[in-house]
């Protein structure tokens, strides 16, 4: 009975392993000393094709030697098991990645090696997302890297490598920056530190020597870690649009030099066509002899004279680049100024002049000069702008605002408003649409005069109801001015 | 009242100095001479004067000349009314759009300011079929082929352009 049970149990193991061996989710083959495969599961022969009488080196490998280095010669050599990863091909002739588990066999405990079982697993899916994801690291139009807490590159890209060359283990600041010791306000530290992601605008040297202009970002490498042990650095190139950028602007000046000297040249042209009238007109009266004609015909010639004069002075101004000169003044009283000053001009041709000013508004460094020539070429404007609207009784109004950050000028009419398209030209050029009134230069050195205080000017408008210029300056910059021109 | 055979011209433009001596170069010249400041007031003043030519500005404040002359054109009896332009603007952008409407379907001379007081006074002569003095002829007739070159040339394929340089090279 016993030896029945113990027959029975033999033979529950022999399944056990038989199916283990079957079903174990490796390509399983034992092979003897000489390479030849002497047993193997379905899923080798499924992979690997029919092994019965054949090597492995011809089953793994298509080969009919055995493979230079042999993971099983090792294992028949040393006894110790063997992890190998390997590249074979499979039955339809396909390359295939695997991972290799070589374990010795000895059929007595302590005695020689004589067999060993192979139990390979395929990762050619895994291998091929690996080489697209070397691809994508290498082929990607950015600089990677990946430092360690000592800076040091361990791993970069080709865009890198081919950038600013192939130097492994080297500082990422001698590599980028040709620097010898760390850069300041470094991003990566930043990040060691607070395990953020951090981004900045970086200039380095590319292995030709040339400049190189890029957007930086560095991040942790694995997200959670208690401290981050490795950083990755991904940047940009912008060096290009750079040279792009620089372009533009070189060409938006040259354009604003051009509208600039039309607009110059259309200031002269009204100017000497007052010339013209006036020789022509004394010409006339020496004739005629005509004492009366004769004044006429001066004072013209006169007015024009004076106009040169003022438009070059104008001019000058605008095109001086300046610092305001900063003196602590009272807002509000440089609108009092204005408003005595255009009061009675305004009501003499029907626009009503008022002010709303914040009492609270308190005292702030403001070049008074600059914020007056603003307000009158803003008021000047308004009462035009009333003029030229059919309504009756239009209104200027000019207020100052204060709260912490910004203190605010504005002036408001009920005009006749801008047209769209005049709206967006009126900062850009030298415009006017006062025909021979305006110089056009007025709202381009207000606003010159506004950005020289830090500050910002903004137009609103509706054609027909009437247009607000807000002039805003945040007390910040004033101040920060104010420190500097006291330096 | 004018007399039958004197012509009325309304000088539109902003700047009084400019109205007085184109006024006044066009009075010695004979004609009967009405201003106005901008395109309203000139409307206001065509409506009781019915002129027979207009000399036009077209910046101005208040109503432009374009706006002016849009007006014009409304009415059958008034867009026969010949104009002629005298701007400052022709080669800047703010006179350059307005003066291609003008020139392209309207009365299709201008003058650029600064002018002198025979090629202003020619040039409206001209256009009015009236007899000119000599110096006005020649004036006139300098304005008239001015014109007709720049209508050429806008009009003109960059084949033709480029004949007219061997031309005029081959003239040198």
């Amino acid at each position: 009975m016993r030896k029945v049970r113990s027959d029975k149990s033999r033979r529950l193991v022999d399944i056990v392993y038989r199916t283990l061996f079957q079903q174990v989710p490796f390509n399983v083959a034992v092979i003897d000393r000489d390479h030849n495969v002497v047993d193997a599961n379905d899923n080798f022969a499924r992979r690997f094709g029919d092994w019965r009488g054949k090597k492995c080196y011809n089953l793994y490998k298509k080969l009919h030697r055995p493979c230079d280095e042999c993971p099983s010669a090792q294992v028949f050599e040393d006894g110790n098991v063997v992890v190998a990863d390997s590249v074979g091909i499979d039955q339809n002739g396909k390359e295939t990645h695997y991972v290799g588990h070589v374990a010795p066999i000895r059929m007595e405990e302590g005695g020689p090696v004589e067999y060993v079982m192979e139990m390979t697993r395929t990762v050619t899916g895994t291998r091929s997302w690996q080489q697209e994801y070397q691809i994508l690291f290498d082929r990607v139009p950015c600089y990677i890297t990946v430092i360690d807490r000592d800076f040091r590159i361990l791993r970069a890209n080709e865009a890198f490598r081919q950038t600013f060359g192939d130097k492994p283990n080297q500082h990422c600041y001698e590599v980028y920056k040709r620097r010898k010791s760390k850069c300041p306000n470094c991003p990566a530290a930043r990040t060691f530190r607070d395990g953020q992601v951090h981004h900045s605008q970086q200039v380095g040297t590319k292995k030709s020597g040339e400049k190189a202009h890029y957007v930086l970002s560095t991040s942790p490498l694995a997200r959670g870690e208690k401290e981050v042990a490795h950083i990755i650095e991904i940047s940009t190139d912008i060096t290009e649009t750079k040279k792009l950028e620089k372009e533009i602007v070189a060409a938006e000046r040259l354009a604003a030099v051009g509208q600039t000297v039309a607009g110059l040249a259309h200031s002269i042209k009204n100017i000497l066509m007052g010339l013209e009238g006036g020789m022509y007109i004394t010409r006339k009266a020496l004739k005629r002899d005509d004492k009366e004609m004769l004044a006429q015909g001066w004072e013209m010639l006169e007015r024009n004279f004076d106009k040169t004069t003022s438009l070059v002075k104008d001019f000058l101004s605008f095109s001086k680049g300046r610092l305001p000169e900063l003196q602590m003044v009272n807002p509000n009283d440089l609108v009092h100024e204005i408003i005595g000053l255009y009061k009675d001009i305004a009501e003499s041709i029907g626009v009503i002049l008022t002010e709303d000013i914040d009492p609270k508004v308190k005292e702030a460094p403001l070049d008074p000069k600059g914020i007056h020539t603003c307000l009158t070429n803003l008021v000047s404007n308004a009462i035009d702008a009333c003029q030229m609207s059919e309504k009756k009784d239009c209104r200027v109004r000019i207020s100052t605002k204060d709260t912490r950050s910004t203190l605010t000028f504005t002036v408001v009419d009920d005009g006749c408003g801008i047209d769209h398209d005049i709206k967006n030209r009126i900062f850009t050029t030298f415009f006017t649409t006062k025909g021979g009134k305006g110089t056009g230069l007025g709202l381009l050195t207000t606003r010159k005069i506004v950005q020289e205080h830090g500050g910002k000017i903004s137009v609103s408008s509706k054609k027909g109801e009437g247009t607000k210029f807000t002039m805003a300056f945040p007390r910040k910059r004033l101040q920060a001015l104010f420190k500097d021109n006291i330096a | 009242m004018s007399e039958p055979d004197i012509k009325t011209i309304l000088v539109v433009d902003d700047e009084a100095d400019v109205r007085n001596y184109l006024s006044m170069a066009l009075t010695d010249a004979g004609f009967n001479v009405i201003t106005a400041s901008d395109g309203f007031d000139a409307l206001k003043q065509v409506k009781k004067h019915n002129p027979d030519l207009i000399s036009l500005d077209l910046v101005m404040p208040k109503r432009s000349g374009i706006k002016f002359y849009r007006d014009m054109v409304k009415n059958k009896e008034w867009e026969k009314i010949p104009i002629i332009i005298v701007t400052g603007h022709a080669r800047d952008d703010l006179g350059k759009s307005d003066l291609k409407e003008l020139t392209m379907s309207g009365p299709g001379i201008y003058l650029e300011k600064p002018i002198k007081p025979n090629n202003y006074v020619g040039a409206i002569k001209q256009l009015l079929e009236m007899d000119t003095t000599e110096d006005e002829q020649e004036a006139a007739e300098q304005v008239e082929l001015q014109n007709e070159l720049k209508n050429i040339i806008d009009d003109a394929n960059p084949e033709t352009l480029k004949k007219l340089r061997e031309m005029m090279n081959k003239k040198k």
